[in-house]
């Protein structure tokens, strides 16, 4: 069904009137043309759909916008402040956490909703909060390394 | 494909059970989602033939975990991260915090619930062996009455329940007689993260004199559905624990698999790895 949607979004309210059953995953990408958030598998497994919603690592993939009224979504679109990239962010590209890009997002996301929680965070804990998140090119040391940074 | 639906995202538990009460079979209830959306991308036959979805993940009451003179109770909506955080669970339901931790992944577990694992009742559910050796029972609410049932006998099969439409799993009861035993468990995967369980097993056990005094066995992942083996209980209770009395059950307990499931093409593999498994287990808690 068709139906009106108010939602936060990387700080801003948003209302949009869409069918209830489509991904956010997909709101994200079609209608605010969002398309840092990638789909990879489509069923949870990869991680590249990973938004923070009211302060967790979620598979974007999974919900449905039915689901999302009231919540607040960061994307990595959000992450950015006046024009300069989150700390996360820049340690991902000095530590080459980056090869092809398509899981960064994902990543980078992950490890937000962690260090938001916890500033302060193990190697082991870093582990844990990106083990939803597959990087077929990396080999997963810079990414962490990126992170504890 | 999504199918084109309906989804209600009440507040309050009395709206859940109205709209479950007025739709039966026409809906659905959606916890963390994380098996009905991959559901239907596959066009699965369990999740078809209804068009509403009902969320429950607003009902305060659902994700509370507390405990009173006889049970400990969690609320049917509690996330694995919710139940892997949380002190009573940690204190008390040890073993079910450790499935926990090796359910999916850190996005899956924040989305998903305890009793959405158990009501689609797959034979790898993590859940259902922890909960199983506790002896847990659900509190299952409609319109107009509740019912407490045990869980194994709420699991009838492989995906299947006892669950009717227009009901819901509001509680998870784990009786305080449960609570003090030592345990384990044990899950075998392909990867440590975001694998399906291809073993499983909970360990329950209380030991003096050095005879089991307590015994409490279940499986997952192996059997059609995850199951207690109640007949080896009974055989180890009250003897003396010892190497071979550990590798008797072991083996007893690949004989009962063996029967529940029939030669497979996986047999000669997984049923040694299953007794190995439970050795394994058996020897690291209970020979000291
Ligand atoms: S696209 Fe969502 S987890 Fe892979
Ligand atoms: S950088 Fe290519 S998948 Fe991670």
């Amino acid at each position: 069904m068709l139906r009106d949607i108010s939602l936060n979004i990387n700080g801003k309210i948003k209302t949009i009137r869409v069918e209830e059953s489509k991904r956010l995953l997909d709101v994200l990408r079609e209608d605010f043309a969002l398309t840092g958030t990638k789909e990879g598998c489509a069923i949870g497994e990869c991680g590249a759909c990973t938004v923070v919603i009211n302060s967790d690592a979620v598979n974007s993939c999974l919900v449905l916008i039915g689901q999302c009224e009231g919540v607040e979504i960061i994307t990595i679109e959000g992450l950015e402040q006046n024009g300069e990239l989150h700390e996360l962010q820049k340690q991902f590209m000095e530590k080459g956490a980056i090869q092809c890009g398509f899981c960064t997002p994902g990543m980078v996301m992950s490890a937000y909703a962690l260090v938001q929680s916890n500033p302060d965070t193990t190697i082991e804990e870093i582990k844990e909060a990106i083990e939803g998140n597959l990087c077929r090119c990396t080999g997963y040391t810079q990414i962490v390394d990126a992170i504890a940074h | 494909m999504i199918p084109r639906l309906e989804i209600h995202v009440p507040e309050k538990m009395d709206e859940v059970l109205e709209i479950l009460d007025s739709s039966k079979a026409n809906c659905r209830i959606i916890g963390g989602g994380t098996d009905i959306v991959p559901g239907f991308h596959i066009e699965s036959p369990r999740f078809a033939g209804f068009n509403k979805l009902v969320d429950i993940n607003r009902i305060e009451e659902l994700h509370e975990i507390r405990e009173n003179d006889e049970n400990i109770i969690i609320g049917a909506g509690a996330t694995f991260s919710q139940i892997i955080s949380d002190s009573i669970i940690a204190h008390k339901v040890p073993l079910l915090q450790k499935a926990a931790h090796g359910i999916g992944s850190k996005q899956i577990r924040n989305k998903a619930t305890i009793a959405g694992n158990f009501v689609n009742n797959a034979p790898c559910a993590d859940s259902v062996p922890a909960l199983l050796v506790y002896d847990a029972s659900l509190r299952i609410q409609c319109a107009d009455s509740a019912r407490v049932i045990k869980l194994e006998e709420f699991l009838e099969g492989p995906y299947e329940t006892n669950l009717q439409p227009n009901e819901i799993v509001t509680q998870i009861l784990i009786p305080n007689n449960s609570i003090g035993l030592a345990g384990d468990f044990y899950k075998l995967g392909r990867r440590r993260a975001v694998a399906v369980s291809r073993i499983t097993l909970g360990l329950l056990y209380k030991i003096a004199d050095n005879k089991f005094d307590e015994i409490r066995i279940a499986s997952g992942a192996v059997t059609p559905i995850g199951q207690r083996f109640y007949e080896i209980e009974n055989f180890a209770k009250g003897n003396e624990v010892s190497d071979e009395l550990l590798r008797t059950i072991a083996i007893k307990a690949g004989k009962k698999v063996l029967d529940l499931t029939g030669l497979r093409w996986s047999t000669p593999h997984k049923l040694p790895v299953l007794q190995k498994a439970l050795y394994n287990l058996l020897v690291k808690n209970c020979l000291k």
